[in-house]
Formats: C-alpha cells, sequence, structure tokens
C-alpha cells in the first residue's frame, strides 16, 4: 500500500526528521490560504499529490493545466490560485503512472526552501542478501537516480542495516563522507538516518524514499519528497495506516477485490485473466503477447477455500468492459478446481456470460471440476494446456467479432 | 536418491488440526509420506490422523525422531513457527503460508543464519520426492518418478514444468516450489547444488520470473560449476506491462531496472537451455536426455 507525499512527510517528521512547513489543499482558495501560513512572502511550491515519482517531469493531460509539470514553484499568491485551478481536477502522466495518469484531487503546499545541494536516500529490501539496505547517493541539479543506477552504481553507497537498535555511528559517518557533507551536518544526518529506519521498522514499510533530500545552509537536512510503501501482508497490525488508503488511487474493481485479499491488475489489452498464481498469469501474459493479444486484467484467486468468494472474483473480471474474451487457467494443488467450476457457474448465471470463456483445469478435482462445466450446458469451451487455452481463445474472441 | 525429502524422512505437521493440513496431511499420508506426528498448542496428547499431537516440536521430535516439519501455520504465525522448528534442529521445515510479512521474514533469515535448518518457502507448494515424500500442496496425481529436477519460484508453474515432463516421457527426482515471495528460504543456487550432486538427477528445469536477482545468481554458479548437467530455464514475465509502482529503491539496489529479458540472457550466458515458452520444456527435455 502507498500513501501520499504528505502523509509519508507527516510520519517522518514524528520520527524528528526535517520538512519544510506546508500542508495539503483541495480547492485553490485553501492552497492560498496554506501558503500564508507557511511563509508571509513565498516562494512557495505546489506538489500535486499522486502516488507516482518523476511528477516534476510529468504533463497534465487537459489543456487548462498548462504545459508545466505536476511541482510548480511559485512566486506570488495570485499565482497559487491561478496555477491551483490549473492543476487541481486535472490528469497528470509520469513515467510510472502509465498513459492514462492519475487525477490530482490534491496539492501540496510548502514554503520553498533554500538549500546548498541534494542528495537520495533510499531505504528498501536487498533480496539476494535478505537485508534491509540503506541506499545514500549525492545527485547533481540534472542527475537522476535511476540512471545513475545503470551508468555509475559506485556513485551510489549501499549500507546494511540491522533491523535492532540505532544505526552506528560508524554508517552515519560512512555516508557523511560519501555525501561530501559539511562536518556540522552530522547530527543532522544521524537523526535523519535513524528516522527512516525507525519508520521502516515500526510501520512494516517495504520502501521508503527521499528524493531529493536538501543540506541547507546552517548544515541541516531536509526532506523536499518523501515515498512510503507498506507491506500489505501487515497492514493487519497497521490499522492507522490502513485508514491512510486513498481510494481514489484504486478502481472500483481493484477495491473488490482487494476485499477478497484477490490479486488484481489492469491493463490496456483485451482479454480477461483467472489465475490462481502469479506466475501462470505472467506465462498467459507472454502467450497472449505472441499472438499480438494483450490482457484488460488479471485476478489471481491464490488458494481461495471460499465459492461465494471466487464467484465475486470472477464476476469483477465478467463485469469489466474492456474484457473481450476471459482464459481461467487453474493449477489445482491447495485450491481444488471444483470450486472454482461451482464458482464460474455461480457468477455467470448472476451476471451473464457474453464473452468467450475458454477454461483449463489441472491438478486436484480437476475431472469433477471439468464434469461440472460440461453438465452446466453454459458455453464454455475447456482446453487442456496453457498453449491450447490461449490459442482457443484468440480464434473464438476473433470469430465473435 | 533424490534432494532434501524422501521416503525415509520423519515428517512432523506444524498446525495439524487446521483444515488445510488436515486435507492435505491425509493425502500425503495416503501417498506414502512418512508421517510420525503433528504440533498444535494446546492440543498436545490428542491424536489426529491417527498421529500423535505434540505441544512443541522439540516435544515432537524427542518422541517421534521427526527430522522435516510442514507447516500449514496462518502467515502472522510463521515466524515463530520456523523459530521452533530451527530451535529442535530439525533438517529441514517447509513452509506453505502465504502473505507472511516481509519484516517477518527478515527476522526469520537471520534466525535461519548458521542453523541446521534448512528453509523451503514461505508461499510454496513445497517439495514432492515422487513416489516417496509429498511435504506441501501438489497435486501429486501428476508425478511420476523419474530423473528430472525441477525448481520453480512460481507455485502454478511448478505444476506446468511437470506436466511437461510427462509429455516428454519422462519423471521428476524431486520438484522443489522455492516460493515466489520477496525474501524466501533455499535459492536456486543451493537447490541446484544438491541436484548437481543428485545421481537421480540426469537433467534440471528452473523456472524464474521477473522481480528480484535471484536467477543471476544461479546463473553465475552455474556457470562455474564442473560437470554441468544439462539445465532448461524458463523465465516468465516478458511482457509484463507498466503496472502501479512507486519509487525505484528496488531498482537501484539491482542497479537497474532488470526485466525477462535480462535474465534469460543470463542464464543462455551460463550455458542454461532457454525456452521462450513453457509449453517448449518439453521439447528439449526430450532432446537432451536422449
Amino acid at each position: 500500500m502507498n500513501i501520499h507525499e504528505y502523509q509519508a512527510k507527516k510520519i517522518l517528521s514524528q520520527y524528528g526528521i526535517k520538512i519544510p512547513r506546508g500542508g495539503v489543499a483541495y480547492t485553490p482558495m485553501e492552497a492560498k490560504r496554506v501558503a500564508a501560513r507557511c511563509s508571509l512572502r513565498g516562494p512557495w511550491v505546489l506538489k500535486a499529490q499522486i502516488q507516482s515519482g518523476a511528477r516534476n517531469q510529468g504533463y497534465f493531460l487537459e489543456k487548462k493545466a498548462g504545459k508545466k509539470g505536476g511541482i510548480r514553484l511559485i512566486k506570488s499568491r495570485r499565482e497559487i490560485v491561478r496555477q491551483a485551478e490549473q492543476m487541481l481536477g486535472s490528469t497528470l502522466v509520469t513515467v510510472q503512472t502509465g498513459p492514462k495518469g492519475k487525477l490530482v484531487s490534491r496539492l501540496y503546499v510548502e514554503a520553498f526552501t533554500k538549500v546548498e545541494s541534494l542528495f537520495y536516500t533510499g531505504l528498501a529490501i536487498d533480496r539476494v542478501n535478505s537485508a534491509l539496505t540503506l541506499l545514500v547517493a549525492p545527485i547533481g541539479a540534472d542527475e537522476e537516480i535511476t540512471q545513475l543506477a545503470v551508468t555509475a552504481p559506485d556513485k551510489i553507497l549501499k549500507i546494511r542495516l540491522d533491523l535492532e537498535g540505532e544505526v552506528s555511528p560508524q554508517q552515519v559517518q560512512e555516508a557523511m563522507e560519501f555525501l561530501k557533507l559539511p562536518p556540522k551536518s552530522a547530527k543532522s544526518l544521524e537523526t535523519f538516518i535513524n528516522g527512516l529506519h525507525r519508520v521502516f521498522i515500526d510501520y512494516d514499510a517495504t520502501m521508503i524514499e527521499t528524493n531529493p533530500v536538501g543540506v541547507m545552509k546552517n548544515g541541516e537536512v531536509v526532506a523536499l519528497d518523501a515515498k512510503i510503501s507498506f507491506d500489505d501482508n501487515a497492514l493487519y497490525r497497521h490499522q492507522d495506516i490502513q485508514r491512510l488508503q486513498d481510494e481514489y488511487e484504486e478502481s472500483d474493481r481493484e477495491l473488490q477485490a482487494s476485499k477478497f485479499k484477490f490479486n488484481y491488475s489492469e491493463f490496456d489489452g483485451s482479454i480477461g485473466c483467472i489465475v490462481n498464481g502469479d506466475g501462470l498469469a505472467l506465462a498467459a501474459l507472454d502467450l497472449l503477447n505472441a499472438k499480438n493479444t494483450g490482457m484488460a486484467c488479471f485476478l489471481n484467486v491464490k488458494g481461495g477455500v471460499d465459492k461465494d468468494k471466487i464467484a465475486s472474483g470472477i464476476k469483477i473480471i465478467m463485469t469489466n468492459p474492456r474484457v473481450e474474451g476471459i482464459l481461467i487457467n487453474i493449477l489445482g494443488g491447495f485450491l481444488r478446481c471444483n470450486l472454482i467450476a461451482d464458482g464460474i457457474i455461480a457468477a455467470a448465471s448472476e451476471v451473464g456470460l457474453n464473452v468467450p470463456l475458454v477454461v483449463r483445469f489441472e491438478g486436484t478435482n480437476k475431472d469433477e471440476a471439468r464434469e461440472i462445466l460440461e453438465n452446466s450446458h453454459l458455453p464454455i469451451i475447456l482446453a487442456d494446456t496453457m498453449q491450447d487455452a490461449v490459442d482457443k481463445l484468440v480464434t473464438a474472441v476473433e470469430e465473435s467479432d | 536418491m533424490s534432494i532434501f525429502v524422501n521416503k525415509e524422512t520423519r515428517v512432523v505437521c506444524q498446525g495439524i488440526t487446521g483444515t488445510q493440513a488436515t486435507f492435505h496431511v491425509r493425502r500425503s499420508i495416503d501417498y506414502g509420506t512418512k508421517f510420525v506426528s503433528g504440533v498444535t498448542p494446546g492440543k498436545g496428547g490428542e491424536m489426529h490422523l491417527g498421529l500423535p499431537v505434540f505441544n512443541t516440536v522439540k516435544e515432537a521430535k524427542e518422541a517421534t525422531a521427526a527430522n522435516a516439519s510442514v507447516m500449514y501455520v496462518p502467515a502472522p504465525y510463521v515466524k515463530n513457527a520456523v523459530r521452533e522448528a530451527v530451535e529442535a534442529e530439525l533438517d529441514l521445515a517447509v513452509c506453505i503460508a502465504d502473505s507472511v510479512p516481509i519484516k517477518d521474514m527478515l527476522e526469520i533469515k537471520a534466525i535461519l543464519a548458521g542453523a541446521k535448518t534448512r528453509l523451503i518457502g514461505p508461499n510454496t507448494p513445497g517439495i514432492i520426492t515422487p513416489g516417496q515424500a509429498r511435504l506441501g500442496i501438489f497435486p501429486e496425481n501428476i508425478h511420476t518418478p523419474g530423473h528430472v529436477g525441477i525448481i520453480s519460484r512460481s507455485s502454478t508453474l511448478t505444476y506446468e514444468a511437470v506436466l511437461e515432463t510427462r509429455l516428454a516421457g519422462q519423471g521428476q527426482s524431486t520438484v522443489i516450489g522455492l516460493g515466489d515471495d520477496m525474501l524466501i528460504g533455499i535459492d536456486f543456487v543451493e537447490a541446484l547444488e544438491r541436484f548437481q550432486n543428485d545421481d537421480e538427477t540426469r537433467a534440471i528445469v528452473l523456472i524464474g520470473q521477473v522481480g528480484g536477482t535471484f536467477e543471476e545468481v544461479a546463473a553465475r554458479y552455474y556457470k562455474n560449476c564442473a560437470n554441468k548437467k544439462p539445465v532448461i530455464g524458463f523465465i516468465a514475465g516478458n511482457a509484463v506491462p507498466f503496472g502501479h509502482k512507486m519509487g525505484y529503491a528496488g531498482d537501484i539496489i539491482t542497479n537497474g531496472h532488470i526485466t525477462a529479458q535480462d535474465k534469460k540472457d543470463a542464464f543462455a550466458d551460463a550455458g542454461i537451455i532457454v525456452v521462450d515458452k513453457i509449453n517448449d520444456i518439453h521439447a528439449k527435455l526430450a532432446e537432451v536426455m536422449g
């Protein structure tokens, strides 16, 4: 689960990390009021609150939003209202949102902070070494951290952190030297790194990124941006974080699927896919792609054991208007194929089956499941292998056009 | 021979009285797996599926000489279940649960460091040595004893790979699901090493996917192996479109975004036979098995 920048900054500030004065605004007038509270004379920064990186390099789909990106430097109070009017209600596209972009429904208004230099910090899991890892890198005005990672990985310092206790003084010193920070920054950097570390542990984060961090003239380091992703599997122990979820960031169907704890994702293609493993979805996607057919969405019912839940999941796919054909590919182990068969029939009888549906069952209770479908007299096509299923579905969709 | 489990393996089930455990342990017993006991805290002294139930793994081991565990406990209890298995010094623990919090896995990896116990999973179908032992949730009826070792991150693609061996007229020595999570116990390298040293295994199928760099690490290991057994590799996720994503830190740790093609290139460079479609495995397998 992701949260917005302003929410992330609030959490970081509770752990002693310095952030610029700022506040959230839902209307242009509110933006003006917040700006006045942050700084008497400006300048200010208006930041679109969507859950994506690279907002500054992004663009708005609507003409009324003007040509500037999702982060704007503002010099006068009148300009705040005008720019806020442009951004609010407009759709921001970045390299991380995909071409459809995301609707900007709130802004974060901050006092502009003058800094001497910038650096990047990230805290994430190194999967191969099973370790919590702090990343720091100095960044110049025109440098992008993603580029550095590919072209000059030695310009990024990776420090392995323990789960328990504080970050060691030696590790802080190592970061100080790598970033070439002045000695007067030492205390502030220590607070900063320890704060990131504690937030990560206390809230079961999976990633915290502050890109960039500014170094002020007095040596203090200040988080100019903040992103936090939380572990969905640990949300049960963080009800305060669950409340921060922005339901506007997800489609209705995604929300429904998440209620049943299914994985659900939407794409730009035409085939709806129901599987019981992400790997299976990836492989099906590759096979569809090889036939120049795209996926509209996939639903992973995982090890579901409740027929009603499975039926609800299948309905999510059946009612997606993009879907022109449905591929159900189940390899029963934990999950019994007959439950899926029952779920298909329940869903079809409720919302109707208006597009070709190909089903491939293998594994636990496969024969029973095939029999259930055959006896249902629904126009369901059975397949033997994944390739067979993809071939049959693509043909059936072409014929139904 | 086989790897990790065989008909002599003495298995204890952690969480044996649960619904899923009951369903699958019964099937595993019917399959011939040597289950010796179960553990459910608070139910020590009872019998379940004809097996004695204990309160702790330690007690179960002392009374029934168990040396491997399969656990069907829900995600929030996995950390303590693994700790118990490690403290009882079992050889192997297999964790089926999905949705284990990452922080718990970081702690579990610390518990496992230097320990005798090897962990398979979490979020895995488990491990099966056809005709001998089934620890997990595999659809056992698709397996036959044979000479192909299978290692996979994705559970469902594990089954696909098994079906491919069948199409090639082959059986499996052992099939191991590593688990589909960010952090896992045994990785490709350890499983590959075991298969390399297993007399029964004549060829190996590796099923990887996008995310992380486990496959690259495996490729580096294999490249430097003497006496390589033939390995067929498949990577899922070539056509992954732009999904929801936030931040770059994960890509920075790996020095850039790793694609399915990057992994295939690493495989090919190491001498692994790469197939582009999972249903191409059986043809290659028929070739290498001769």
